[in-house]
């Protein structure tokens, strides 16, 4: 068995589980997160994506053991009950999610790359997921969203424009 | 995925003892984006895997007496973002921002995408048009070879059991020699190769003609091939757009493309044909606005 201590979305927790145990898995069975989706279960879709230590990866090919002392942060860490993060809030107004699969790879990919590039171009938006596959909305209203969550969160939510 | 034990190596040297003591049949874990896509398909496992995602000596991005050295563990990420391959090699950062997307560049390597050793790998073309070296560990010690000699067939390399790719190196006297990849595949995000081609070239600018031009071509053999004919064509031939393009036609020839689902033979040999004249413009390009610097 492999003894993992992580901190999940500013927690630490601690399990231990056979050691072909994927990131994903620990996240959704074990401390019951389940907003990472299985999709493909071979990097391919991105629906796994969760943060590790600042950068978005596939949940389902990291093994629990390898993220062993290192932070995670899954879409449970964005929102509280209260308040959506912005990005999520320019998601749900821009209805640029339909069956929502794909939404929390997509958002966390969101996440990273506006926290290294505050105010990226439409290619940069697209280069960053390129990753997470969708199938329901053609990624145009994606990447509005996250152009209306880098000026709110560049600016402040008096100044945006939707 | 079945049961296996998980080992972790604490560095390389530390690797090359666990490899050694589990046995032929232990496979590696470096960033895990080709291994755990296999392993989960497999129906038989190795008892033991050895994680070596841990082992920090294997990730330094550094010049060295030898040249360019580039740990077997830096990230396809890490290549796109250092700023010393961004100055000297764009086009490594070019072929790095080709694999797959932002979260597999996140975890896969450089030495994992190389020891994979798919014939359509972005990474391979750019560092043998560099004349790239590769450091192994083996239990008796390191050796260097050139990386053009460390394919011997599609998903294989030189590499015994035992022994771990722990570096590869550009030569110091190719720093920052131009060169250019350039990769067709059917999407924009996400693809694998049709054919991927890198060029280096240096420039004699007295007598306006190539030297020491290298071109590699990825996808249409079972292995990276140098495209050695075309090579041998440039070498001391003045620069003309018209020897670009002959030089892309002679590549066709050195080549061995195959038909399947992605793309015919056909189509493969008229790729090698066009992107190899285009790496070579770009190259030349790249020289050209270094001199221009440098004035």
């Amino acid at each position: 068995m492999a003894n993992v201590t992580i901190n999940v979305n500013g927690e630490t927790r601690t399990a231990s589980v056979p050691p072909e145990t994927t990131l994903l898995k620990l996240l959704r069975e074990i401390f019951n997160l389940t907003g990472a989706k299985l999709g493909c279960d071979v990097g391919d879709c991105g629906a796994c994506t969760v943060i590790v230590d600042g950068k978005p990866v596939n949940a389902c090919l990291m093994l629990a053991g390898q993220v062993d002392g290192r932070d995670v942060l899954t879409i449970e860490g964005l929102a509280d009950m209260d308040r959506l993060h912005p990005i999520q809030k320019a998601f749900e107004e821009r209805a640029s999610l339909q069956c929502g699969f794909c939404g929390p790879g997509v958002i966390l990919s969101a996440k990273a790359l506006l926290d290294e590039i505050p105010d990226p171009t439409a290619q940069e938006i697209r280069d960053a997921l390129a990753g997470n596959l969708c199938r329901c909305t053609g990624y145009t209203k994606m990447i509005e969203a996250v152009q209306d969550a880098a000026r709110i969160l560049r600016d402040g939510p008096e100044n945006k424009t939707v | 995925m079945r049961a296996f034990e998980l080992v972790t190596a604490r560095d390389s040297r530390h690797a090359v003892a666990l490899l050694a003591e589990h046995g032929p049949s232990v496979k590696i874990l470096a960033g895990g984006t080709d291994l755990l896509v296999e392993l989960k398909a497999a129906s038989n496992v190795p008892q033991v895997i050895v994680d070596i995602s841990r082992a920090e000596d294997l990730k330094a991005i550094a010049i060295t007496d030898e040249g360019l050295s580039i740990g077997a563990l830096v990230t396809h990420t890490e290549i796109m973002r250092s700023p010393r391959i961004r100055e000297m090699f764009p086009a490594l950062v070019d072929a790095a921002h080709t694999i797959g997307a932002v979260q597999t560049r996140n975890l896969g390597t450089l030495g994992g995408n190389l020891v994979t050793g798919v014939p359509s790998m972005d990474s391979g073309p750019t560092l043998i048009a560099l004349d790239a070296l590769v450091t192994i560990a083996a239990p008796t010690g390191r050796r260097q070879m050139p990386l053009a000699g460390f394919f011997v067939g599609p998903r294989k390399t030189i590499l015994k059991p035992s022994e771990l790719l722990v570096e590869i190196v550009i030569p110091r006297q190719n720093l920052g020699k131009p060169a250019h990849f350039l990769k067709s595949g059917l999407r924009k995000g996400q693809a694998l190769a049709l054919v991927n081609v890198a060029a280096s070239l240096w420039v004699d600018w007295d007598k306006h003609v190539f030297v020491a031009p290298r071109i590699a071509l990825g996808a249409v053999a079972p292995t990276i091939i140098r495209a050695a004919r075309a090579e041998a064509y440039l070498e001391g031939c003045a620069i003309t757009p018209e020897a670009m393009a002959e030089a892309g036609r002679i590549a066709v020839g050195d080549a061995k493309p195959i038909s399947d689902f992605r793309a015919s033979a056909d189509y493969r040999r008229d790729l090698i044909a066009v992107l190899t004249k285009r790496t070579l413009e770009n190259a030349y390009a790249q020289a050209k606005s270094k001199r221009d610097k440098e004035a």
